[in-house]
This record gives C-alpha cells, sequence and structure tokens, in this order.
C-alpha cells in the first residue's frame, strides 16, 4: 500500500508490524503473569528441628487445672494444641465447677495472651504513680529486694517488712507465712473488697465455725436470698448456678433421673434486680441495709412468740418490719408462710445484705431463719464443710478495710518499712485511697508482683512480672467447697509465654539470695518442688488410706484428674450461738442533699474489675440491661420522671465522697430511692481495653466499714443525681425491655413478680 | 434502509483482528506459564529423593511421616530425624552436607508444599491412613518419584468422587471437610 499524505490517518508497514509486535508480547506476557500471581502463592513446609516430645502436632491435649480469676476455685480443662492454649471448659470431675465456668472463666485465655501483660521486672524512673519505669533484668532486681531485705532481717529489723495479698490459698499461703517468720515478720494481710469478710464473721457467731458453710441450694425447695446473686458472682457461681438448675427441676443433686419433687421456688430480697433477682418467682425491693429486720420479722412470724428468741424477735411484728423495710406487711406473712411451710428451707445472705454498716447482724438475723427451719447440717440447708485438706480458711487470712489501712499506715511508720503486694488492686477498689496512697509514698520500698501495671502498681518502685494461672504452678483447696473435702493441684498447661515466674518462686529466689540461714531455711530449688513436698507430706500421713503404689503414682493421678477428695459429706447439728439484734444501716451523707441511696453491685463480666482488661468481658452484654463496654446508672421510671432524663442521659452522680459521671439506663428493677451502678469499669491504669472506660462507681464511695468487722461497707453512701445535659447511645445488643401488652410470652400463669412489670 | 452486517463489521474489521490477536496472544501466554511452570514439581531446598527412601530401600512412609495414623497432619521429618540415619550415612553427599549444615545451624529445611489444600478445607491424615487408603491414592507413586510432584488435583470433585467410590458414611456431607 502506497504511503499517502495524511500520516495521522493510516500507519506504515513498519509502524503497524512493530504495534502487533509489541500488543502481542504484551499481551502474553500479562497473560503469563495473571496465571503467575492468580496461582496459590507458594507455601512452605517447615518442619521441626527437632520434634517435640510431649505433643503430636494437630493432636489436642488437654490438662486439668484450677481457675483463680475468682475465690470459687473451680476445676478447669484447658485444651492445648502445638503447646498452646486454645479453650477453657469446666472439669467434669471438679466437684465445684462439675464441668461449668462462668464467663470470666471463659475468658482466662485473654489473661494468659493479654498484649498488656508485663514481660519483664521494671523499676521505677519517676515519682511514684506516674507510671515511669524502665525495664532491668531479673537478676539485678531480685538482688535488689534481696540485698534490701538481707540487710534488715541481719539488723534485726525485718519486722517491718510487710506483705500484701488478694487471695492466696494453698500451700502458696504457707510458703509466705515462712518466708516472712524467718524476716522476723508476722505483717501479712489479704484484701480484696470482695473478701466475704462479713459471712465468715457472722457464721463465726451463729455456728461457731471459721468456715463458709455449702449452702446446698440443690436439695431445697425454698430458698429465700437477701441480696445474694449466686447466678452471678456471689461466692461460688458456677456450683450455684449448677444447684439452682437441680433446685428448679426438682431433681435431687445431680441426678438426672428418679423421683422428682416439687419445683423449688425462689424468692429474691434485694433493691435493685440482679441477675438472680430476675430469675426469682417474687422480687421483693427492701430498702438497701434493712434486710435484717425483714429477717427477723419472718422469724417473729414463724417462731410464733415461743422460743429462745421470742423476747429478742418481740419487737418485730409484721407492721414494725414493714416501715423499716419498706415491704408491706401482707409480704412479710406470705414470704413467713412460704419459708415456715417448706419441707425443707434454706435463708442465704450477700451482696448489699452483707455490705451495709451492719452487714454482721443482717447475716445472723438471716442465719437464725435457717436455725428455726431447723436446717443446719441438713440436706438442703447450710452444710458445713469439714476441715479443708490443707492451708488457712479465709477467717484466717482475710483483713478487713481497717486492717488494710492500719497494716499499710503501721509499715509506713516502721524506719525501712517494705511493702510487697501481690495479686490485689486497692487504689482501684479501696474508697478513701488518698489516706493510702500517703501511707504508701511513705513506705520506702514497694515492690509489686503481678501480671498487669495496674493502679497500685503504679505506686510500687519495683515490678516483678508473675506467670499468669496458666503457666505456673499452685494448689487450692476450694472455699466454701461443696461441703466435702476437696483439693486440687494447679499445674501449668502451657510454658510461660515471657520472662515471668511464679510467685512462689519469686520468694524461694529471694531467699537464695539472702544469707545462709535463708537459703538454709528455703532449700528447694523451685515452687514446683516445694510443692511436691507438700503434697509428699500429705501423702504420707494418709499412705495407708490410699490406693497408689507410691507418692509419683498419687502425684500423676491428682494432676490427671485435676482434683483430689473425698465425696462424703459432714453432718452437723442444728446448733446457733449468736444473739440477734437489728442494727439499722448507717449511710454516709444526709437524705436532703443525697435523697438516692447507692448500691454498686459485683457485676457479672469484671468481678471486683480485675476483669475489665479483658476483651471478652468488655464485649459481654450484662445479662440485666444488654450493655456493653461502658458504664451505666440504673434509675426507676419514676426517678427518671422527676430529674426529667432518659436512656443515656448523663448524670452527674455526686457523694459526700466525691463525683463521677455515668448515663441513665431506666429500669423497673430498682427501688425508686435507690440508684445502682456496676462496679469493674473505670480504670486508670489497666491496659489498654480497661484504661479510661467508663467509670468507678467505688471511687465516689464514702469510707463506711461494717461496725463489727471493719470491712468496707460499699453499700452504705447516698448520692444526689444532677442531670449535665449531655447524653450518649447505649451500646447494647438488647431492645425494648417490656412486651407493650402484646402477649409475646402468652398469657401470664403462675407466680408473678412483684414490683412492675418488668420481662 | 438496510445496513449490511458484512460492511459494518467491516468497518471494525482491524479492531476485531486486533482484539483477536491480542486475547490469542493472552491465553497463549497463560498457557505457556501452565505448561512451563506447572508448580506441581517444584524444586526443593535439598534434592531430596524418594526413590532412594521410598524405592529402592522400601522404607514405610509412616517411619518418617510419623504422624499419618495419629493426627490430621502427616508430619514433614524433623531435622533430627534425617540426621538420625545421615551422621553416618552417605555423608559425602553433597545434598547431604546441606542436610548437615541445617542441622549444625539449628535450621529448619524450607521445604516447598507440593500438596496444599486451601485453608477452608478439613484434611485429617489419620482418618484415611486408618481408613487403609494408600499413600499413593493421593499422592501418586511417591516411590518412583526423585522429586516429589503432584499428581492428583487435588479438587472436591476429586476428592467427593472418592468417598462415593468408596461409600464413605457422611462422605458427601458439606461439614465433613468444611467445618
Ligand atoms: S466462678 Fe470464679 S473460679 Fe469459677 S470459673 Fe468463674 S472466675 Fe473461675
Amino acid at each position: 500500500m502506497a504511503r499517502k499524505k495524511n500520516p495521522g490517518s493510516k500507519l506504515s508497514r513498519r509502524e503497524f508490524l512493530a504495534l502487533v509486535g509489541t500488543g502481542t508480547s504484551v499481551m502474553a506476557g500479562a497473560g503469563f503473569l495473571t496465571a503467575k500471581f492468580s496461582r496459590r502463592p507458594v507455601e512452605q513446609l517447615i518442619p521441626y528441628v527437632v520434634p517435640p516430645e510431649d505433643y503430636i502436632p494437630g493432636v489436642a491435649a488437654y490438662y486439668n487445672t484450677v481457675c483463680n480469676l475468682c475465690p470459687a476455685g473451680c476445676g478447669i480443662t484447658v485444651r492445648i494444641r502445638e503447646g498452646r492454649a486454645k479453650k477453657i471448659e469446666g472439669n467434669p470431675a471438679h466437684p465445684v465447677s462439675q464441668g461449668g465456668t462462668c464467663a470470666l472463666g471463659q475468658s482466662g485465655l485473654q489473661v494468659l495472651y493479654n498484649p498488656d501483660r508485663l514481660q519483664t521486672p521494671v523499676t521505677r524512673r519517676g515519682e511514684r504513680g506516674t507510671g515511669d519505669f524502665h525495664t532491668v533484668g531479673w537478676n539485678s532486681a531480685l538482688t535488689t529486694v534481696a540485698s534490701h531485705l538481707d540487710k534488715l532481717r541481719l539488723a534485726n529489723r525485718g519486722a517491718g517488712v510487710g506483705l500484701l495479698t488478694g487471695d492466696i490459698r494453698g500451700h502458696l499461703d504457707d510458703l509466705l507465712i515462712q518466708f516472712l517468720g524467718l524476716m522476723g515478720s508476722g505483717r501479712y494481710l489479704q484484701y480484696a473488697f470482695t473478701n466475704p469478710t462479713n459471712l465468715y464473721s457472722a457464721n463465726a457467731a451463729s455456728f461457731d465455725t471459721a468456715q463458709l458453710p455449702y449452702y446446698d441450694i440443690a436439695n431445697s425447695d425454698f430458698l429465700l436470698s437477701f441480696g445474694a446473686d449466686f447466678l452471678g458472682m456471689w461466692v461460688s457461681p458456677v456450683s450455684y448456678s449448677r444447684a439452682y438448675g437441680d433446685f428448679r427441676q426438682g431433681r435431687r443433686e445431680g441426678e438426672d433421673k428418679g423421683p422428682r419433687r416439687q419445683r423449688g421456688q425462689l424468692v429474691q430480697i434485694e433493691p435493685r434486680m440482679s441477675l438472680t433477682g430476675a430469675n426469682a418467682d417474687i422480687w421483693v425491693p427492701a430498702v438497701p441495709g434493712t434486710e435484717g429486720a425483714l429477717a427477723l420479722g419472718i422469724a417473729h412470724i414463724i417462731a410464733g412468740g415461743a422460743g429462745r428468741f421470742a423476747a429478742a424477735l418481740a419487737e418485730f411484728d409484721p407492721p414494725r418490719v414493714a416501715e423499716i423495710s419498706g415491704v408491706e406487711a401482707s409480704t412479710i406473712e406470705r414470704l413467713a408462710r412460704s419459708f415456715g411451710d417448706a419441707k425443707a428451707p434454706l435463708a442465704i445472705g450477700g451482696g448489699g445484705a452483707a455490705a451495709g454498716t451492719n452487714g454482721v447482724p443482717n447475716l445472723v438475723a438471716i442465719n437464725l431463719l435457717n436455725h428455726l427451719a431447723g436446717n443446719i447440717g441438713r440436706e438442703g440447708g447450710v452444710v458445713f464443710n469439714p476441715k479443708p485438706a490443707f492451708g488457712r480458711t479465709g477467717m484466717q487470712r482475710h483483713g478487713s478495710y481497717l486492717d488494710l489501712l492500719a497494716f499499710v499506715e503501721e509499715i509506713a511508720d516502721v524506719d525501712d518499712g517494705v511493702l510487697i503486694i501481690a495479686g490485689t488492686n486497692p487504689l482501684y477498689d479501696f474508697p478513701g485511697d488518698e489516706r493510702l496512697v500517703r501511707a504508701l509514698q511513705r513506705i520506702p520500698l514497694v515492690v509489686g508482683l503481678s501480671s498487669f501495671m495496674d493502679e497500685t502498681m503504679q505506686y510500687a518502685d519495683i515490678v516483678l512480672p508473675v506467670n499468669s494461672y496458666l503457666e505456673g504452678w499452685g494448689d487450692d483447696a476450694p472455699e466454701p467447697g461443696v461441703g466435702m473435702r476437696v483439693a486440687s493441684i494447679s499445674q501449668p498447661v502451657v510454658a510461660p509465654l515471657y520472662d515471668t515466674m511464679d510467685v512462689g518462686d519469686v520468694f524461694i529466689r529471694l531467699a537464695q539470695r539472702m544469707d545462709r540461714d535463708m537459703q538454709r531455711a528455703m532449700p528447694w530449688p523451685d515452687f514446683h518442688a516445694y510443692l511436691r513436698n507438700a503434697w509428699r507430706r500429705m501423702y504420707d500421713k494418709r499412705r495407708d488410706k490410699l490406693d497408689y503404689v507410691d507418692f509419683d503414682a498419687f502425684w500423676t493421678a491428682v494432676l490427671e484428674a485435676g482434683v483430689w477428695g473425698e465425696t462424703r459429706r459432714a453432718s452437723q447439728r442444728n446448733e446457733f450461738h449468736a444473739q440477734v439484734d437489728y442494727e439499722p444501716p448507717v449511710h454516709a451523707g444526709n437524705d436532703v442533699d443525697y435523697p438516692w441511696y447507692f448500691q454498686p453491685f459485683v457485676s457479672q463480666g469484671f468481678f471486683d474489675g480485675r476483669g475489665a482488661n479483658l476483651p471478652w468481658q468488655q464485649e459481654l452484654p450484662d445479662p440485666m440491661t444488654s450493655i456493653v463496654y461502658g458504664s451505666w446508672i440504673e434509675l426507676n421510671p419514676r426517678t427518671a420522671n422527676e430529674l426529667g432524663v432518659d436512656e443515656g442521659d448523663i448524670l452527674e452522680v455526686s457523694s459526700p465522697a466525691g463525683s463521677l459521671r455515668a448515663p441513665v439506663w431506666i429500669t423497673q428493677g430498682i427501688r425508686p430511692d435507690t440508684v445502682a451502678m456496676p462496679i469493674g469499669q473505670g480504670h486508670t491504669s489497666f491496659g489498654r481495653y480497661a484504661t479510661g472506660r467508663g467509670a468507678n462507681p467505688l471511687s465516689i464511695l464514702s469510707a463506711q466499714v461494717d461496725s463489727r468487722t471493719g470491712a468496707f461497707a460499699w453499700g452504705a453512701t447516698r448520692v444526689n443525681l444532677t442531670p449535665t445535659g449531655e447524653r450518649i447511645r447505649f451500646v447494647k445488643t438488647g431492645g425494648w425491655s417490656r412486651t407493650l401488652d402484646r402477649q409475646i410470652l402468652g398469657p401470664r400463669s403462675g407466680e408473678t413478680q412483684e414490683g412492675g412489670d418488668h420481662g | 434502509m438496510s445496513v449490511s452486517v458484512r460492511e459494518a463489521l467491516g468497518a471494525f474489521k482491524p479492531a476485531a483482528i486486533a482484539v483477536g490477536i491480542a486475547l490469542a496472544a493472552y491465553i497463549a501466554g497463560w498457557v505457556a506459564y501452565e505448561v512451563f511452570f506447572p508448580g506441581t514439581a517444584p524444586v526443593q531446598p535439598i534434592e531430596f529423593s524418594h526413590v532412594i527412601h521410598a524405592g529402592d530401600y522400601q522404607i514405610d512412609c509412616q517411619y518418617c511421616h510419623i504422624y499419618a495414623a495419629r493426627s490430621t497432619t502427616a508430619g514433614v521429618p524433623a531435622v533430627e530425624k534425617c540426621m538420625g540415619c545421615h551422621k553416618v550415612i552417605a555423608t559425602d553427599k553433597p545434598e547431604i552436607q546441606k542436610l548437615t549444615d541445617y542441622w549444625n545451624s539449628r535450621q529448619a529445611i524450607p521445604w516447598i508444599k507440593v500438596h496444599d489444600l486451601a485453608d477452608f478445607v478439613y484434611f485429617p491424615h489419620k482418618r484415611h491412613v486408618q481408613a487403609e487408603v494408600a499413600c499413593q491414592t493421593c499422592h501418586g507413586e511417591v516411590q518412583t518419584m526423585a522429586r516429589i510432584e503432584r499428581v492428583a488435583p487435588l479438587s472436591m470433585k476429586w476428592c467427593v468422587g472418592c468417598h462415593e467410590e468408596r461409600e464413605v458414611e457422611n462422605g458427601r456431607d458439606c461439614w465433613t471437610c468444611h467445618k
């Protein structure tokens, strides 16, 4: 073809071929590359250099150990693959958990894998409380502490060394006592505000026992619970939830078949409806702190003016009790009749009923009901636990609010005091903490043992990172147990992820760095060896009764089963030693400036606040409100009307001790004169998931204490509410909580709930 | 008024030819990749020969792939396993010296995966071994392969075909393989 004048419209042959050539090769290249990149990327197959000895890749192993996220001591089974913990379930063979765990127990993996775990020892660089730390090696950290302790000990000034822990049981407790004893110090205190100090004290007064009894809910048929949220987080929630199932189905404990008896009836007496209250047949909102009067009123009717307590009960006739407690006289009579007529009635007390300034008298009054019903030491009643297989009971270990304050201030007063803090966080849950902080500031050396840099650790000089409970050794005789003598060994289910140590190991290592006497007195290579020794002694004592070839066989069997114990329940006579009397509750704040009772409650997800750094717990909808992530304050609709606020409106909540801000949640499950807030949020230092989220109701409580025990009375403060004009939208899973007569559940039958049409 | 299709097409003829050529080139490129780089027998970091081990010496598969009967994964032998024999056997061969280097520096050998299933497929070796399916059914005549090569398509159709043929219980159930 001849070339034309217009070059723009036609290509020359050469140009055409060049274009076709380039185009073809570009397209072929594109095809080639598309084929290459659309193929699944080449993967490698990386073998072990040395094969693992103790597992088969791809095959799960299950190890039994003990959950220590709350004092219940449930046995758990952890699924492990390739040396990594994957899932926690209850150990079916463990009598406390019987295969169950609570939500917090499930989240134990997030304690283990928490990105905010302390991974190396740190020492303070800045001012106390500023969180300015830098990392050091174990060697230098331990040597610093050990040389300090050694100096004090050799100068006979070891008595100024104190140890503050949360709830440490089993043989670790023994080891710590021994260490302090060698230092010449008896200063050892366990404090957590949820420790049931008043319950111990009331039971000691009533039944002369230093242990918590087991409340045999399963075999009872009428349960009168004064504020004990046993389906939530009270004392041993997994065990009691299980028992509640049997109770409701009218089965004998643990039996699937066999004759049914009547379905048990549950009455919950509490000013704010808890999860247990929502499950009750009758919910009775009494004035906070007056539960004791109500119990005595019921006792008055049951006793009918006769018996040992006639005189003490005389003045508690229904009209008077109605006036005190705000519960109608007819209701009191009805409750007394049901309680008196039941075959196996049972009364329990906890939560708000035990958290006033009159916690002990309230609980004693509740115990009296059990005595009058003749159910002490009986099936379906108050079953006493046999002496634990080892260790001290909580009554012997725990200190009260006042004890803690005195404890820390005393150490501050001695020259060269040392305070070692492990596993408790009083600067989060201790109101009036300025006094505590002031005392802490005066102590020359504060050593913390912890997995997280929580509020209290901010005030330590040296923080030593300890193993999570899934990485370390330990043992436990659960309290309250289930009326049987039970013990478990807590074993590491995975190797420690970081450079951490067992609490027991820290003390053994410290002793090894001190002078010869210390070294000789604590000769074990590690805590595991100490523990084995202790169990060997137990084995030797019972050798004849135990059916094992030798100690090793016994030890292995306990490790495998996750629990060891007897299945016989002790019986006990129906004794009751206490004097009963009603003591009116004292609330901080007058009722003019602070018109509302303030009832913080232990939340299901976070317990006393320790669960707030676990994302699963943050995401867990609260069972009563379905709210996730935040804090809220619960108001009766009437209160909300009075204040002119609606759901999500932010209130300023002020008490004589301080103020906070929280959004409104309106519910009919609360008295109009009471407002309530969940405990657990509002951390100022507890890792990325907890810090700065929500508000901490404990922070505005007045330093009220129980009149008998000095235990922290966290239900004895009044507040005022002021709308701020701001509002938020709750993050929640639930919708509208009322049926609006749509008959969604069909017509109601049987029992009705008092105090509103909630649900 | 009528429009001649041919005429209309004619206007686009150069374009149509161009597209046709481009498409052909694209496909040719793709096919070339698949033919010249099938990826079914990649070059491995060590020229390990199944012919010698499984063929000549007739070492049982599970002597090295020790987890096959017990776990989902068959298990590539640990370097220590190889060294168990090769500390003394054939130590003069260059490939064995490579192995020894890996061992001395405590390095894993980065084998290239030949039989790769998508992550959403649950394939337990143990079920198949226990059902006495010969390794060769899926892995081909391994004992004749000097370099390991994938011969089976490992497609779902292929898996289910075998399940059907052998009348595997729940062998067609989605959940059996996609859990
Ligand atoms: S009740 Fe306590 S011990 Fe039991 S699983 Fe829950 S957190 Fe763990």
